[in-house]
């Protein structure tokens, strides 16, 4: 069943010539782990932000055609009925802080006190977020002295205890360190296995090789190619072709298939290469 | 790293502390009332000292009158610009040379106005230092004041210390390409100037950034809202709020017949 289904739907800034998004239509099924590629200044900030529907109320624009979230028209339904249905994080951990906490357990509260839920139920749900995100020794501290990884891990905490349908994440990991992107990475695969729909914007393609079901080529501001992960992560042509660099695995068996030293698919996580070099070592 | 917090709470275990945050509210704003009544700057010195008690009761002693220093320099400024060019001058106090004086009715204003400036940053800087920003939002909220100045209230807190970071920031960018921030008072807001722009436009884009941030956590919901932190207005509040409107209405009185 498709929870997020843009039709034919072109998006142009107010102010610029060339439009952003243009002719998208794409379906994202519900409890899907959906993975979006692609260059840079290409459009998929704004694609995440159309989901959200930060595009078209807080930004200006024209829009043609439609999207659908949950059931909704995004034109014309308000932010705040979307904001329960779709939770999004974006790349900046220090913006994504609302400043309206003083303690981590205070700015996860913050969008549950706007929805206005009783404070028994508020109390209930923090503790069970602070538990899942791992963060019980910091609960007390103040979430702008937390590190990157921490305080992008509370934005997300923060967006998911609101229980939206769908979690939007528009390169959550841009500004970490590898550290910190493991761990944020960890904490989505653990929600992806709840069921969550996930859309996930990112340039690190090794972590989506391991997760996504699907994953869409954003790039000059159309949809180039939408598939299972592994037809379009291990597709070196397409990818070149769309300038997006792919795996360092795919590119090892590749260069071992060229070299005739290996027959077989191509590689995409590290376990098919692990497979693939136990395989070349046998001969 | 982020700057230590002009403005903050400091958490400590008292009775001023534990007071709902309206009550504090209620004697925050009954002092400033009366510092505007009274006629006599020696009234408001009297009103200053009372914050003694209150700052020994509320175990903040000596962190209440450290922001006293700030305003020195402004204090300075009033008496010379006053006690010089004060329009309502009659009595001169001291003939200077070039045909300047300085005016006795112009002190006596100075005074006035720095006597009533100390008292509102003392008072005012207790209240800030015994209220948790939470609590007070909470508070607000419970008196269906709009959330939205609740939330400016607490975020201000928490992103000023943001605001001075990224200025260090730029600051330090900068020296690195060789800006100079030291010597002559010209020299050195000469070297501050260019260090606007970036700050201005950085400070835009992360408002922009956070009010994204504030969408995705239904800020705009209209719907009754709650709140974490919980306060309950108790009996000690309303004996406190009480008595501080008679004082005030005693004080008030006297102070105007005086």
């Amino acid at each position: 069943m498709a929870i997020v289904e843009f039709k034919n739907f072109s998006w142009n800034y107010s102010g610029y010539r060339s439009k952003v998004l243009r002719n998208i239509n794409l379906s994202i099924n519900k409890g899907e782990f959906f993975g979006i590629i692609g260059g840079v200044g290409s459009g998929r900030t704004t694609f995440c932000s159309a989901i959200m529907g930060l595009v078209p109320h807080l930004y200006p624009g024209n829009i043609d055609g439609e999207l659908i979230v949950d059931g909704l028209n995004t034109e014309k339904s308000s932010m705040s009925d979307l904001s329960t249905r779709v939770g999004l994080i974006m790349q900046s951990p220090d913006t994504q802080l609302t400043g309206a906490g003083m303690n981590v357990e205070e700015e996860l509260s913050f969008g549950l006190e706007n929805l206005g839920t009783p404070r028994k139920e508020m109390i209930k749900r923090v503790k069970k977020m602070i538990k899942l995100i791992g963060l019980e020794s910091f609960k007390y501290r103040n979430p702008f002295e937390l590190s990157g990884g921490q305080q992008q891990k509370v934005a997300i905490a923060s967006v998911l205890i609101m229980q939206p349908e769908i979690l939007v994440l528009d390169e959550p990991t841009a500004q970490l360190d590898p550290l910190g992107t493991t761990l944020v990475f960890n904490l989505i695969k653990k929600l992806a296995r709840k069921g969550i729909t996930i859309i996930l914007n990112t340039q690190k393609i090794d972590y989506l090789a391991e997760f996504a079901d699907r994953v869409a080529i954003l790039n000059d501001n159309e949809i180039r190619k939408v598939g299972k992960t592994r037809e379009v992560l291990t597709d070196i042509n397409l990818l070149k072709k769309n300038r997006i660099i792919s795996s360092d695995f795919t590119q090892l068996s590749n260069e071992l298939i060229n070299r005739k030293l290996y027959k077989g698919a191509l590689c995409m996580t590290l376990n098919d290469a692990k497979e693939m070099i136990s395989k070349v070592k046998r001969g | 790293m982020p700057r230590a917090l002009l403005i903050s709470y400091i958490d400590k275990d008292s009775f001023f502390h534990k007071l709902n945050p309206v009550t504090k509210l209620v004697i925050t704003i009954s002092v400033i009332i009366l510092i505007f009544i009274t006629k006599s700057f020696i009234h408001n010195l009297i009103i200053f000292i009372f914050i003694i008690p209150f700052a020994y009761y509320s175990k903040l002693t000596k962190q209440v009158f450290m922001p006293i220093k700030y305003l020195f320099i402004i204090f300075v400024i009033l008496f010379v610009i006053q006690g010089l060019f004060y329009p309502f001058r009659e009595t001169v106090l001291i003939q200077l040379p070039y045909g300047f004086a300085i005016w006795t009715e112009g002190l006596i204003y100075a005074s006035m106005i720095s006597s009533r400036l100390l008292v509102m940053l003392v008072y005012g800087y207790l209240f800030v230092l015994t209220t948790h920003p939470g609590d007070l939002v909470s508070a607000l909220r419970k008196l269906r004041l709009p959330y939205i100045f609740g939330y400016i209230v607490l975020a201000t807190l928490q992103i000023i210390p943001r605001v001075q970071s990224q200025m260090a920031t730029i600051i330090e960018a900068q020296k690195s390409r060789g800006l100079e921030t030291k010597g002559s008072i010209v020299k050195r807001l000469r070297a501050y100037t260019p260090l606007l722009g970036p700050l201005f436009m950085g400070s835009v884009q992360n408002a922009i950034e956070r009010a994204t941030a504030l969408e995705a956590r239904a800020f705009s919901a209209k719907c009754e809202k709650t709140s974490y932190r919980e306060t309950i207005i108790m009996k000690k509040d309303k004996v406190i709020m009480v008595l501080t409107i008679i004082c005030l209405i005693i004080f008030g009185v006297t102070s105007w017949l005086l």
